[in-house]
């Protein structure tokens, strides 16, 4: 007996192609950060207030949305930086853990890394979440594995560089 | 066809210890970004990037294996990752346009 592959629930639509742009504040040290799909990155310096940005990184990155196939609902994800891999947190810390011990049950943890600074910045709401477990896990065909993607409720915004997280950053100098 | 099967004709050497299953596609890229958005599960990933972000993407996109190409070698760590995943990940001194060559001769398509 042959078993039909279910129909995905979900689909990633919407790849926009562009740079992930994080800027410094001249004074505070303030970082934020933000996507640009733009053809060249936006690398300037500028005045808000009294307050003066500069760039301080920026890495070639994509942004998506998430589709329901079966209502059509499209669910944005412009707030969404990319995965954090738990090992490629440093040893010893709660995510590394926690994935060490999700890995015993061949689950492999990823942390959604969301944007900072922004007035709306902060761990990606649990029903988007979701979304992100079903599209991933629905792409997966190997029948033991899972992949289980938590928000971003450590702080780990504050304590990583990005080079961690699982985008392209510091990959495309080729050295 | 099976990942250890390819690997010995192609003459790709194990960076990892070999977690056997089939290869059904190829995906050649050197972008995170690009491997997260459009490789399938099952796809072999052709790369010339040796960090451990491949790794991690590979994982979450369920690749059936790595090839480092142009003869890079792995980190220790990005070993130890890529085991405990169960992502074979090898290597070969081919670039990417002579690994692609090779796979499709191979009738890997």
């Amino acid at each position: 007996m042959t078993t039909e592959p279910t129909t995905r629930r979900y689909e990633m639509v919407n790849v926009r192609q562009g740079y992930l742009i994080i800027e410094q504040e001249n004074h505070t040290f303030a970082r934020r950060s933000y996507f640009a799909a733009e053809r060249t990155p936006p690398l300037e310096e500028y005045r808000e207030g009294n307050q003066f940005w500069k760039p301080h990184e920026a890495a070639q990155t994509f942004q998506f949305d998430v589709r329901d196939t079966t209502t059509g609902e499209v669910v944005p994800f412009g707030e969404l930086v990319g995965l954090l891999y738990y090992a490629c947190c440093a040893k010893g810390t709660a995510v590394h853990q926690m994935g060490d011990l999700a890995h015993d049950q061949q689950i492999s943890l990823y942390v959604a890394i969301t944007t900072e600074g922004a007035e709306d910045s902060g761990p990606l709401p649990h029903e988007k979440v979701r979304v992100l477990n079903a599209l991933f896990n629905g792409r997966l065909t190997s029948p033991r594995k899972k992949v289980l993607i938590l928000p971003d409720l450590f702080g780990l915004q504050r304590q990583i560089t990005y080079a961690q997280v699982a985008i392209d950053f510091g990959l495309t100098s080729m050295e | 066809m099976k990942i250890q099967e390819l690997a010995e004709r192609l003459e790709l050497k194990a960076a990892t210890k070999v977690f056997d299953r089939d290869v059904t596609g190829v995906y050649i890229s050197d972008m995170v970004s690009d491997v997260i958005a459009n490789a399938k599960a099952g796809d072999l990933l052709v790369t010339a990037q040796a960090h451990a972000n491949v790794i991690a993407a590979a994982n979450l996109v369920d690749n059936c294996a790595v090839v480092i190409t142009q003869g890079k070698a792995l980190a220790d760590d990005v070993v130890k990752m890529a085991e405990k995943a169960e992502i074979p990940v090898f290597t070969t001194a081919l670039n990417r346009w002579q690994m692609a060559t090779k796979l499709y001769e191979a009738g890997i398509r």
